[in-house]
């Protein structure tokens, strides 16, 4: 296969943006997750004629292919399981158009998610989706893993902020899914091609919308003795009809290894602590906070700080963002799950969260999205200790699985890809996954476009699925991408 | 595609039916005439109370090879093109019910045949409301709005119709019963299918229950009214306002006659009317309307006017007709939208006029969308050929028919773009009803 196929990429692409040299090939194994699989070329295509034509090239000789941004993913989604191509969108990475009046921008897949808020915040306008690798994934990742942000709470996730995708069909046609208006006439395939992780062909051109920049923000952080006192504050603010842009938890683990970490000034003596942010008009924010500030006194904080200027803002941020590397200094290595529960379930659901912990003599810390009931528990581990990891994802699944029960979702922004396709069948039924087998089979008949992801194998949820090696692969790859998540 | 001839199997098909299913179908002409769509009289009609209901009906009912039209409330059954066929009527209305509503999570579920104004009414009870403003809001059901896929104006800020969608129980062709989508405000866990759902006109299946997002009314909300000479100046205010950090929830345009059927105006006279909705906390939406009315001024509105919340509300059930509803009950009129780039509304507006120069035209300035309603006997024959199509084709403006008298023959046809994906919509259909049960013909391209 690789006799016919290399040359064949090599004669569309030229040899400079074709590589099958070990070296550079084990730079393409893995992603922010701790799976890991070789490729047997990678590939560095510049335009989307070109990623047409290697998409045609694998066809012919049935090899699979995935394309790859930044490869920050969390789930497994750009590693390729299966062997064949890595398609890198290292060199599509151009704005190609930035319309301030009618608020949109025209971006190729590599572009970095924020270089694109950078571009536009001259004119008061900003890309909204904010994921904590904001500084290194590329859009085209945030496409296929309809990526969240730290701020989707008010705003949406990347779903919401996508017009229109060019995309590279299974079949290697070049379509347009969407366009630069809205109601394009049809089926809202933007719509499923927007999280299908991969699976449904590759994006070569994105429109994204533009959101005006709020004047006026202000950012609280608010200590409680208790998570649940913290949470019933979260529920309070939702039912008093206020959406903060931004409504975020950490427990005390969390707190204290941020703390040491990048000195935030998180009060690390508190069982938890809530950041909210507020936005609005200028002179009409202060309003809010005055809500907020006696919800949280009313639900028994009585340490609630308000950032003076951008600094302080940035460092209650810096200390959010820091909030997994920092498990680091807690033990070698963490596991972070990404569950999702209606957020009037969060007391509960905590406590089990603890009780699992201490079931399986793990130390687990939580950073949540609280606004929307996105948790992100992090068990800390040692990996160098043999069967170690394998406890530690079993736990995780036992986490998703009180998800589940509560009426949640196993994940709510990182994606199944290959970490948690197991799991699948904790929230959907035979029937469910056959629906969506039926949809990846009307887009990708042959199967080859990204192989094996999201849907389950015949592993149980819970047991490991890693291909090999280790979850240090995380840090180096936080490293590589010089961002803390 | 050849279908059996039901009319032979009917009654012992009803028969079983009604046995295993527990509905038992209208079969008397006389009893199916009130389901007819676009004037075409089902042979059964069958209203299940439940998806389980539904599910054996659909099982059975495509095993025969007969064709299911599902039908909400039927307020947009004028809606081109029609169905081939019309064996069976899937009558969603007695599907019905809230099913689970947790204020705290601003999540709601409730059963497809639930109308829009029950679902409404349950949310304001607890200060909250679904953020969209679809035409026939008094009478629609939940399941037809999201299978038409009409978003209003309140798109502006709230996102569209499948952006507050989140989750679906659906029943395909094979009878088999699916979740799909999530219970919770965010989800990543497989395929968005609800999405593909939501405007898909009923082809790819039965939708039985949805989850949806919902949202806190403002604490506080208002009108701002100007009156503009020209389109021109009211869009690049609409224009400006979008851009700007007041984050209106709605901006619609109206030319005088459409802003006529707008009563709570009292009879606008000028030639333009931009109407400005504003939400938001007591002190923010006081500075909301400081602001948008000196945009207004700015941009050239020769008056203004504000409506308190009252008098907004009771607008705000007419604005929402003008696009794309029913605006003069019993009559038919060609009802069309017209999507573009959001400056381009004014070009839109006069290539309209210019083809229809008796056409309503309301517009939503910030989402880039034009509507048009057109008296039946005042158009030309093929309504969109020549001008139109060209603009459509070399503008990409993204046209709809939304409804279309019987006058202007049975299917007119919005033209496609050249370069749609009709080869994906063909497969996805495909693959979800591979039988070609539910609502052939009813999608485009002939799906």
């Amino acid at each position: 296969m690789l006799e016919l196929l290399v040359p064949r990429l090599v004669s569309i692409l030229g040899a400079a943006n074709v590589t099958t040299a070990a070296g550079d090939l084990s730079n393409y194994q893995y992603d922010g997750s701790a799976d890991r699989a070789l490729p047997q070329v990678v590939v560095f295509p510049g335009s989307a004629a070109e990623v047409a034509a290697v998409v045609a090239a694998c066809n012919e000789v049935d090899c699979p292919y995935v394309a790859r941004g930044a490869g920050t993913g969390l789930s497994g989604g750009a590693i390729p399981e299966a062997g064949g191509v890595v398609i890198s969108t290292g060199r599509m990475n151009r704005i190609l158009e930035i319309d301030v009046p009618n608020r949109i921008a025209v971006v190729e897949p590599g572009v970095v998610n924020a270089h694109i808020s950078e571009a536009v915040k001259g004119n008061g306008l900003q890309f909204v989706p904010d994921p904590s690798s904001q500084a290194a994934c590329t859009i085209g990742g945030n496409v296929t893993e309809n990526s969240g942000g730290l701020h989707c709470l008010a705003y949406g996730v990347t779903a919401h902020h996508v017009l229109g995708c060019e995309i590279v069909t299974t079949q290697a046609d070049i379509v347009w899914l969407g366009g630069k208006t809205v109601d394009a006439p049809g089926y809202d395939l933007l719509g499923v091609f927007i999280g299908s992780e991969g699976t449904l062909g590759i994006a070569t051109k994105v429109v994204v919308r533009l959101v005006p920049l709020q004047q006026e923000r202000r950012t609280l952080l608010a200590a409680f003795a208790t998570i649940e006192q913290a949470s019933q504050s979260v529920s309070d603010i939702i039912a008093g009809g206020i959406i903060p842009a931004a409504l975020e938890m950490m427990d005390q683990l969390s707190t204290q290894a941020v703390e040491e970490f990048v000195h935030a000034g998180f009060p690390t003596d508190a069982g938890a602590v809530l950041i909210v942010e507020l936005e609005g008009l200028s002179g009409t924010v202060d309003a809010l906070v005055t809500d907020v500030r006696e919800i949280c006194t009313r639900n028994g904080s009585h340490d609630i700080r308000q950032a003076r200027d951008e600094v302080e803002r940035e460092r209650i941020w810096l200390g959010r963002k820091s909030a997994f590397g920092a498990m680091g200094r807690l033990g070698s290595s963490y596991y972070v799950q990404d569950g999702v529960i209606p957020r009037t379930r969060l007391p509960q659901v905590v406590g089990q969260v603890a009780e699992i912990g201490r079931r399986y003599g793990l130390r687990i810390a939580n950073v949540f999205h609280a606004g929307d009931g996105n948790l992100h528990p992090l068990i800390v581990f040692d990996d160098s200790m043999p069967g170690e990891y394998e406890r530690v994802v079993a736990a995780g699944a036992d986490i998703l699985r009180a998800c589940v029960a509560h009426g949640g979702s196993i994940s709510g922004e990182h994606g199944i890809g290959i970490e948690k396709r197991d799991c699948m069948t904790l929230q959907y039924s035979r029937a469910d996954l056959a629906l969506m087998a039926r949809l990846r089979t009307a887009f990708n008949p042959r199967g080859l476009c990204n192989p094996a992801k999201m849907f389950p194998t015949s592993r149980r949820c819970g047991e490991s699925a890693r291909v090999s090696a280790s979850a240090h692969v995380a840090a180096e790859v936080e490293r590589a991408a010089g961002t803390a998540f | 595609m050849p279908r059996n001839e039901l009319r032979a199997l009917n009654l012992p098909i009803a028969d079983e039916l009604a046995k295993r299913s527990g509905s038992k179908p209208r079969v008397r002409p006389l009893e199916c005439q009130p389901y007819a769509v676009a004037g075409i009289i089902p042979k059964l009609v069958f209203s299940p109370r439940s998806l389980g209901e539904a599910s054996k009906i659909v099982a059975t009912i495509a095993s025969e090879g007969a064709a299911i039209v599902i039908r909400g409330a039927g307020t947009k059954q004028w809606r081109p093109p029609h169905p081939y066929e019309v064996d069976v009527v899937l009558d969603a209305t007695r599907c019905s019910g809230v099913i689970d509503h947790t204020p705290a999570d601003l999540t709601v579920t409730v059963a497809t045949g639930t109308t829009f104004a029950e679902l409404q009414d349950v949310l304001r009870a607890h200060g909250q409301f679904f953020p969209n403003d679809p035409p026939f809001a008094a009478e629609t059901s939940v399941g037809g709005m999201l299978s038409a896929g009409l978003s209003g104006a309140l798109r502006q800020r709230y996102g569209g119709l499948r952006d507050n969608v989140l989750g679906m129980r659906v029943c395909l062709s094979d009878g088999s019963i699916a979740f799909t989508g999530s219970r919770v405000v965010k989800s990543v866990a497989g395929y968005d299918i609800p999405k593909l759902f939501v405007g898909a006109r009923g082809t790819l299946g039965f939708i039985g229950q949805v989850t949806l997002k919902v949202a806190p009314l403002p604490r506080e909300q208002c009108g701002v009214v100007g009156s503009f000479a020209r389109a021109e100046d009211a869009s690049d205010a609409a224009q400006r306002l979008a851009s700007s950090p007041l984050f209106p929830m709605a901006t619609t345009l109206h030319d005088h006659a459409a802003a006529r059927h707008v009563r709570a105006l009292g009879g606008q006279t000028s030639e333009w009317t931009l109407i400005v909705r504003c939400g938001g906390s007591r002190s923010s939406v006081s500075r909301q309307v400081d602001e948008v009315s000196s945009v207004l001024r700015a941009s050239g509105a020769s008056t203004l006017d504000v409506l308190d919340a009252d008098r907004l509300h009771f607008a705000w059930s007419d604005i929402a007709e003008l696009a794309g509803g029913e605006i003069y009950p019993g009559s038919q009129h060609l009802i069309f939208a017209m999507a573009c780039l959001p400056t381009q509304v004014p070009a839109v507006l006069s290539a309209v006029s210019e083809t229809f120069p008796q056409a309503q035209c309301t517009a939503h300035p910030a989402s880039g969308v034009v509507y048009a309603h057109v008296a039946a006997d005042s158009g030309p024959r093929d309504p969109f050929a020549g001008q139109l199509e060209r603009l459509c084709a070399q503008e990409r403006w993204m046209l709809r028919v939304l409804a279309a008298p019987q006058s202007f023959g049975s299917n007119v046809r919005a033209p496609l773009p050249a370069d749609a994906p009709v080869a994906l919509w063909r497969s996805v259909k495909a693959s979800l009803d591979p039988s070609g049960t539910f609502d052939p013909g009813r999608f485009l391209a002939g799906i």
